[in-house]
């Protein structure tokens, strides 16, 4: 019609592509080295930001000072045994659900409705704060090694959601080519990091960073000694490495035959790499000695101050060591945006939650869900001001709740299933419920006033509102059952065409509505004046229209509350009946469209959810 | 539920208001009202128009009225009219006739009438 015109549609379809047919939905399978970087970058780049968690923790909440160094290393060891007791249970996990068995499956499958659905609304928190906090931390990178950038990190944090999302929305697979490159440079970066670090600091005496800055002295110079409220403070917030070990398991179905034995191999390898890296970066912290406080003071992160250092000022390598962080952690936020989504398809497939999340979009990706978690991480962020610590005390809780439930539900399985040997895996689960839900309770009570409360709150009332929709659902489809013997009623029709002015167009409606063959036809006009109803009536006679005309007076030149009252009245008449409404409307150009049908858009309105009534518009177009 | 309860409030708020300026109006005359009307009793009932039918082909020709006295609603039916002259929107009118109930509402056919401005 208008080509100078670019329609919504239009502008759709530059941002998001061109839709693609549901039948050229592909599965591809991953090869254990590309399935590594798909899964494991979520997991692997907490390593950036969980040992400068931690000595937060000593620094700036404990006030412990130089001692603060000399815990680091326990500390990243109890994470250590931590990850591979929850890595041993998740491995079984992998063999006993082949098709995926992300927490909510596993509570589902093993331990009723409540749990999984606590376990739900964990995961789906969990995924919106790894979108919140992994922006964060990588935005945190960039600002790093670009100090002119820092007081633009909220608006940098949600510029790099909004581009995500838009991706996803586009359909961004999982694919290898994406997520290869920044992961490996990641783990390459920081094995040189380490590296090089370890070796100037035992061969070449490279000392522990200077900090000359006043407010840094201030924190190092604290003497106050660790309490065990502190300790577990520092070990929750630790524990955030842990997030995203799930992933693999979450995925088993995307990888190569055979694939229980290729995904427990591929998690196992990410264990090992986290491990070594979190240990690693942790030993060279305690001889680096970054500092770093709660309230963001210190703008440049642990790693970047320990990069600067080892690399001797900021060259190429400091560089390097940034952008590889930045990128990982970018990429552990489009993880959760394709976790996100296909969980909470997978509970509102269940009833729990709205159905439009199961409603894929153009491009075969979840829109509904994505732009979902786009929104509530961007919301947060902006919350908590784009800082990672004040985002961590809120992110275990979901983690580690998930975990338990996992495991918890792994354990049922073993009693029940009483496979060869179930006693030994029945054990490495239970070891793992119990210490994961330690964990989770010590995150709750420790961090509680630092924001833990937030999931302590949110997480049930998530529980309520699924159950509720669930309510609602069932609600709906009982009352739409067919039962015996059930025949749907013949009612009285009543059809009702609203007239203003005898025109082609309503000419046109009354027609229609003479063929819906009512069983009883009246055109409704409401008039102004004596003198408009002797022309439409005279109108009416001219033109030969059968129907019956009933005019109204306009008494409070209130078109929509005559027209509705009429309707009541018609309504109450028959108990049985059925009214429809017909209403001729015009169509014109979009930009022309406004100067019409006002009254008729607020009639339809009004009409649209009436009881035992139809609305039809019969368009008129205008060329 | 909230809007359309509340729009329902403030319709039945205009139609009090028009009630009760129609109730004042018909004071002065001694008419039944029309809520008092018997039924197959010979009755003087008055009211406005306030809605006013045709039925132009099919079958015999008839004009239909509304009328409101602000204690209800009666329709009168003139068959064999099409139309009659004088009879308007917001016109008063006095009807001598035998009203009878269809359903809720209240109905006199063919009735002598006299127009009172």
């Amino acid at each position: 019609m208008d080509e100078m015109v670019i329609s919504p549609s239009a502008l759709k379809r530059f941002f998001i592509g061109k839709p693609i047919a549901s039948s050229e939905d592909q599965h591809h399978r991953l090869s254990k080295k590309v399935a590594l970087p798909v899964f494991a970058s979520d997991a692997i780049s907490s390593t950036a930001y969980a040992t400068e968690e931690i000595l937060i923790v000593f620094m700036s909440l404990a006030a412990i000072g130089m001692t603060a160094y000399a815990n680091l290393v326990p500390i990243s060891i109890l994470v250590i045994i931590l990850l591979a007791i929850v890595v041993s249970s998740y491995r079984q996990t992998i063999y006993a659900y082949p098709k995926g068995g992300g927490s909510y499956v596993v509570s589902r499958e093993n331990l009723g409705r409540s749990p999984s659905l606590v376990a739900g609304a964990s995961m789906l928190v969990d995924y919106i704060l790894t979108v919140a906090v992994s922006v964060s931390a990588g935005v945190a990178a960039i600002v790093s090694a670009f100090q002119n950038l820092v007081p633009y990190r909220v608006e940098l944090c949600i510029g790099f959601i909004a581009l995500i999302t838009l991706a996803n929305l586009r359909g961004l697979k999982e694919s290898g080519a994406l997520f290869a490159p920044p992961t490996y440079l990641y783990i390459l970066s920081l094995a040189s990091l380490i590296i090089v670090g370890l070796y100037k600091v035992y061969f070449q005496d490279l000392g522990p960073i200077d900090h000359t800055d006043p407010y840094a002295q201030e924190l190092l110079a604290t003497q106050k000694s660790l309490t065990l409220f502190f300790f577990l403070k520092a070990f929750s917030s630790g524990a955030v490495a842990l997030t995203g070990i799930e992933a693999v398991a979450d995925g088993v179905p995307a990888f190569e035959k055979p694939e229980p034995k290729n995904a427990s191999k591929t998690l196992v390898w990410m264990a090992v790499i986290l491990g070594t890296s979190f240990l690693g970066l942790s030993v060279l912290a305690q001889k680096i000695q970054p500092i770093k406080d709660h309230e963001g003071n210190i703008k440049i992160t642990a790693l970047a101050q320990m990069a600067e250092q080892v690399y001797g000022g900021r060259n190429i390598f400091f560089y390097i060591t940034q952008f590889a962080t930045f990128g990982i952690l970018i990429l552990a936020a489009n993880t959760a945006y394709a976790d996100f989504p296909r969980l909470s398809s997978i509970i509102a497939k269940d009833n729990f939650l709205p159905r439009q999340l199961m409603n894929r979009g153009d491009r075969l990706v979840f829109s509904n869900g994505i732009i979902f978690l786009g929104i509530a991480a961007s919301v947060l962020v902006f919350a908590f001001g784009g800082i990672v610590n004040a985002l961590i005390p809120l992110y275990a809780v979901g983690v580690f709740t998930g975990f338990t439930l996992s495991q918890f539900g792994m354990l049922v399985r073993h009693r029940k299933l009483k496979e060869p040997g179930w006693l030994v895996r029945a054990f490495f689960s239970g070891v793992g419920a119990a210490t994961t839900s330690f964990v989770a309770g010590i995150v709750v009570v420790v961090k509680f006033t630092d924001g833990a409360w937030i999931p302590a709150v949110v997480i049930p009332t998530m529980m309520l509102i699924f159950l509720s929709i669930n309510r609602h659902y069932l609600r709906v489809r009982s009352f739409l059952q067919i039962e015996e013997g059930y025949v749907a009623p013949r009612r009285t029709h009543t059809v009702v065409v609203l007239v203003g002015s005898v025109n082609k167009g309503v000419l046109q409606a009354v027609k229609y509505a003479e063929s819906l063959r009512p069983d009883k036809l009246l055109a409704i006009s409401v008039v102004g004046s004596n003198e408009e109803k002797a022309k439409l009536e005279s109108n009416w006679e001219k033109y030969k229209m059968t129907a019956e005309l009933e005019t109204i007076s306009d008494d409070f030149r209130d078109l929509t509350d005559s027209i509705l009252n009429r309707i009541n009245e018609l309504d109450d008449e028959n108990s049985d009946d059925i009214i429809t409404v017909v209403i001729p409307e015009f169509v014109t150009a979009i930009r022309s469209q406004w100067l019409h049908n006002q009254s008729a858009l607020a009639i339809k309105a009004r009409l649209l959810y009436r009881k035992n009534t139809v609305v039809t518009s019969v368009p008129i177009v205008i060329e | 539920m909230g809007i359309r309860s509340f729009g329902k409030k403030l319709n039945a708020d205009n139609q009090t208001l028009d009630a009760e300026r129609l109730c004042e109006r018909f004071k002065e005359y001694d008419f039944v009202s029309i809520v008092d009307s018997t039924c197959r009793t010979r009755t003087k009932i008055a009211g406005e128009i306030k809605r006013m039918r045709i039925k132009p082909r099919s079958g015999i020709p008839a004009v239909e009225l509304v009328i409101n006295d602000g204690t209800g609603e009666a329709t009168v039916i003139f068959s064999g009219r099409k139309s009659i002259p004088g009879v308007d929107h917001g016109k008063c009118i006095m009807v001598d006739g035998v009203p009878h109930k269809v359903g809720d509402r209240t109905v006199v056919l063919n009735p002598a009438y006299t127009l009172l401005g």
